[in-house]
């Protein structure tokens, strides 16, 4: 069976007033049916770029797919029509923002947001039965259906984090992009939703790409995780060979190394030194190079390639030579 | 070498920078914007014929004194804009009025700004009973129409130039006091002014180096847009005899005069209805520019 | 014992509302020893936040003491209050909005000198900013930077270096690393650490972030709407969490491991609501699991459960 989702190396750029922003540079990622993808990294290294990319919703006459192709079910959806697409997105791939307050419209009773959803998607329906679906999708998304009739700003942010989801999912869409969907909310409620949208994969066989700064998040809702770094994936693999794995990148180094550790007693942290490389001006060479505490002098004039074995994949000069250190 | 201290290479260039460069980024933008820059072209005319009006006409002679075997000429080379019905230049009448208008416009946009923004300031600042009181107030003379509002204060205190300066101000103080009001309102609730009541920093200093710096766009944008209402203003009140003396050229009365000699004499109410018409998009285009220019989240 | 340089007794912030009072901060009594962090943790609205700019009379307290050195700072007047501003510094979440987008780095690091005169020339203060910048390491060719110029860690530097400035005694610490990413946000908890040794800086460090304070405190204290519910030393809160709050904390943490038994975790239902005139007892019994008839009766006082350990909870 082909993959749901296959990106060959995708390039996006953004065009700005007098500098070019590198934001993706040749990702490569496939993505299986029912499949969680965790796509890890700090701010700015391309991770929501790569989703808009894939739901063609990059800034108008700013940002560029460059290169590269996005297999969709099949077809290269860097090709299709804006009309295909506006068909695609919500019946076949849809995406939740981190904000849920600023992706609800403040205006219009949450019912109908869902409901105008399956309007536009499933013609063929009449009132009564879309009324129904609203109900059952509020249902499956934890939220009493007598509550649709009210407005965005009567629901706590959990709850309207539970209409965003509701919204993505009316139309059961094969491939759900969600975009720190979690990050604006507490502990207990984060919890709660992580929750939902665990037993929703469960239900629906979505597949999903949950784009996160939070590797606690990923290590507990993920079957596979893609790390980036400066617009390209630096190591990718499933979740036991990024968590339990001996041999990683020494950037995915450095970001256990900040995470506070609720278990250890040691008080200092080993961050990495130095910050991301600004993408409109990237260095030579692998980009990580100049915070690596591993470099050598290959590593600032050629960049590395993606060193595989079995699920495991890390682009790093330190894996292409003496593979047997794994 | 303790490893939070240590600095970074990477990604540096770029914040070195020298100290204008807000300044000339706003310059930047502003000049990119095509209407915008006719609009400043404009002004810039506008004040050039003003002030320099004396190296093209003789105000005793061209624009007051009253000849009466030339009146009523059509435009020639003598007199570009024609003569009126007193037989005075009416390109000198037009240069002299622009000055007219530039002075009272610009006194009034300062006296009601520094009005304004007392009041708004203090309004925002303090909230509660002072915003309540002060903001009331200003409904109250935004209630009526500014036109109205500058007419019954210049018939209550008679024509003359103070007068309507006064008149003008008045009713131009409350839009300042309100857009002043809220730009403080959205920069106050920002941490770096409880940041600077944190290390000690008084209301007054407060007000004037951390929030006033950050509301100053809207306020530039409303200054300019206001001028551009105002010399419309000052043309009206002319219009119905209550700005200033016929005698002194005043697009306005101008008009008002013209207005009998309108069907074979078109010239005359043309030139200063052409005046007041480029004078008016001048400020409103730059204004606009302005308010693109200077809102950052508006670029591209 | 060493005695405390900060403490609250009975603090109090009402807000009034249309709907009544909001107990923001109801009865908080904490006490910090000099060179040491209280965490205080808990989800937003809780009131963590309020409780700090209440005890920097950012916010005037409804009603309690707040006692630096012994002295009550709510009954100072106001030029007393300015020269003691000097000792009681602020550190704040957003690195956008905590610098004056108009000023320049020096100009935000110097404006806290130059408001209490404590140098006179130019060249001293200029001396001066450079030396906090390469304090909380920052380079000193970034000195005519603005803030827009620079990234989220670098703002955050430039925050802290203004804090310094004044050569305070106790800061409050309202999530300085809530908004950086995580490898940013470990370059500066590291720096407010060695900052607290060499300085021997006493923090009230807030945040929602357990395993940040765990890092950074000596002793936690968990609010839940307005009030204290557990406190205790840090270790001590991690293996014995006793309120039932605090457990469910503790357990919605996701942690960077992979756990066979996904999905056992104890998830509380409901959501906070705002304590507008709250029922007296306990004010998480709504979301609690172990709720009882005896919980909503009236207030429960902390307990002390083990040395430091305090509760307010009527299970154990």
């Amino acid at each position: 069976m082909e993959h749901l989702l296959e990106i060959k190396d995708l390039y996006v750029v953004y065009k700005g007033d007098d500098a070019l922003v590198r934001a993706v540079n040749g990702v490569d990622l496939t993505l299986e049916r029912g499949e969680t993808l965790g796509l890890v990294g700090e701010t700015g290294a391309g991770k929501t770029t790569t989703a808009l990319a894939i739901m063609r919703l990059l800034p108008d006459r700013i940002g560029f797919i460059e290169k590269g192709q996005i297999l969709l079910d099949g077809n290269d959806i860097t090709k299709a029509s804006d009309a295909d697409m506006r068909v695609l997105r919500g019946s076949l791939v849809s995406m939740i923002f981190q904000d849920p307050m600023t992706s609800l419209n403040p205006t219009i009773r949450v019912g109908e947001q869902v409901g105008e959803v399956l309007e536009l998607h499933h013609k063929e329906l009449g009132k009564e039965e879309i009324e129904k679906r609203v109900d059952e999708i509020f249902t499956l998304v934890g939220l009493p259906p007598e509550r649709k009739t009210d407005y965005p700003h009567q629901f706590s942010g959990g709850m309207r984090q539970r209409i965003v989801i509701a919204i993505a999912l009316a139309c059961q869409p094969q491939l759900l992009l969600a975009d720190e969907p979690t990050t604006a909310l507490d502990v207990t409620i984060q919890a709660q939703v992580l929750e939902l949208m665990q037993q929703l994969k469960e239900k629906l066989h979505t597949s999903t790409i949950l784009i996160t700064h939070d590797l606690g998040v990923v290590a507990e809702t993920c079957d596979k995780v893609a790390i980036m770094y400066a617009g390209e994936i630096i190591e990718i693999g499933t979740v036991e060979d990024i968590f339990e794995g001996g041999a990683h990148h020494p950037y995915t180094e450095g970001l256990f190394g900040s995470i506070p550790d609720l278990e250890k007693k040691e008080r200092r942290l080993h961050p990495i030194d130095g910050m991301m490389p600004d993408p409109a001006d990237l260095p030579e060479g692998c980009k990580f190079h100049d915070r690596c505490p591993k470099a050598t002098e290959r590593c600032a004039s050629q960049p590395p390639a993606m060193y595989r074995w079995g699920t495991h994949g890390i682009r790093c000069h330190l894996f292409g030579e003496e593979p047997d250190k794994l | 070498m303790k490893n939070s201290k240590v600095e970074e290479k990477a990604g540096a260039g770029r914040a070195a920078t020298k100290k204008n460069s807000q300044l000339a980024a706003i310059m930047k933008r502003y000049m990119k914007n095509k209407l915008a820059v006719f609009g400043l072209v404009l002004f810039l005319i506008l004040v050039v014929l003003a002030v320099g009006a004396d190296l093209f006409a003789d105000y005793e002679a061209d624009a007051i004194t009253q000849n009466m075997s030339e009146r009523l000429q059509p435009p020639s080379a003598e007199h570009w804009f024609g003569t009126d019905r007193y037989g005075r230049d009416v390109f000198a009448r037009i240069l002299f009025g622009g000055r007219i208008s530039l002075w009272v416009g610009t006194a009034t946009i300062l006296i009601s700004l520094a009005g304004g923004s007392l009041i708004g300031a203090a309004a925002g600042y303090y909230g509660g009973k002072i915003d309540n009181v002060l903001m009331r107030i200003m409904d109250v003379f935004l209630a009526i129409p500014s036109i109205l509002l500058a007419i019954s204060i210049v018939a209550a205190l008679g024509n003359g130039m103070m007068n309507l300066m006064i008149a003008l101000s008045v009713s131009s103080v409350p839009r300042f006091a309100r857009i002043v009001r809220s730009s403080i309102l959205t920069v106050k609730g920002q941490e770096f002014v409880e940041a600077a009541r944190a290390y000690g920093c008084r209301n007054g200093k407060i007000i004037l180096y951390h929030i006033l710096p950050n509301a100053i766009g809207p306020i530039i944008v409303q200054a300019t847009l206001s001028m551009a209402s105002t010399i419309l203003m000052i043309s009206s009140l002319s219009f119905v005899g209550l700005g200033l003396p016929s005698a002194i050229p005043e697009w306005g009365s101008m008009l008002s005069e013209a207005k009998e000699f309108m069907r074979y004499e078109p010239y005359l109410i043309a030139f200063p209805g052409i005046a007041i018409v480029l004078a008016v998009m001048a400020f409103n285009l730059i204004g606009d520019g302005l308010r693109d220019a200077l809102d950052p989240k508006l670029r591209n | 014992m060493t005695v405390p340089i900060l403490e609250t007794k009975h603090l109090k912030k009402y807000f009034r509302t249309s709907r009544g009072d909001l107990h923001a901060v109801d009865d908080i009594n904490i006490s910090i020893e000099k060179g040491k962090t209280l965490g205080v943790v808990g989800e937003s609205g809780c009131g963590k936040s309020t409780l700090g700019r209440v005890i920097l009379r950012l916010l005037e307290a409804t009603e309690g003491e707040i006692l630096f050195e012994g002295q009550d700072l709510c009954k100072l007047n106001p030029r007393q209050m300015e020269k003691m501003r000097r000792e009681l510094q602020i550190i704040f979440q957003d690195p956008f909005s905590s610098l004056n987008p108009r000023l320049s780095v020096s100009e935000i690091i110097a404006d806290p000198i130059r408001t209490n005169k404590l140098l006179a020339h130019k060249c001293e203060i200029q001396d001066r900013v450079i030396e906090l910048m390469h304090t909380v390491g920052l380079s000193d060719r970034f000195i005519n930077a603005y803030p827009h110029e620079l990234d989220g860690g670098r703002r955050q530097r430039i925050g802290v270096a203004r804090a310094l400035a004044l050569n305070p005694k106790f800061i409050v610490c309202d999530e300085p690393v809530s908004a950086l990413d995580v490898s940013i946000q470990a370059q500066i908890l590291n720096l407010m650490m060695d900052l607290q040794e060499e300085r021997n800086l006493t923090y009230l460090f807030i945040t929602h972030d357990m395993s940040v304070v765990k890092h950074i405190s000596n002793q936690i204290m968990v609010m839940y709407m307005g009030q204290c519910v557990e406190v205790s030393p840090t270790d001590e809160l991690f293996e014995n969490p006793i309120h039932p709050y605090t457990q469910a904390l503790l357990s919605a943490i996701p942690v960077p491991k992979l756990r066979r038994d996904r999905g056992k975790r104890h998830l509380i239902q409901g959501e906070v609501t705002s304590p507008v005139n709250p029922k007296p007892g306990c004010r998480f019994a709504p979301r609690c699991p172990y709720a009882r008839p005896e919980c909503t009766g009236e207030s429960i006082p902390l307990t002390e459960q083990s040395p430091g350990h305090f509760v307010s909870c009527v299970l154990p």
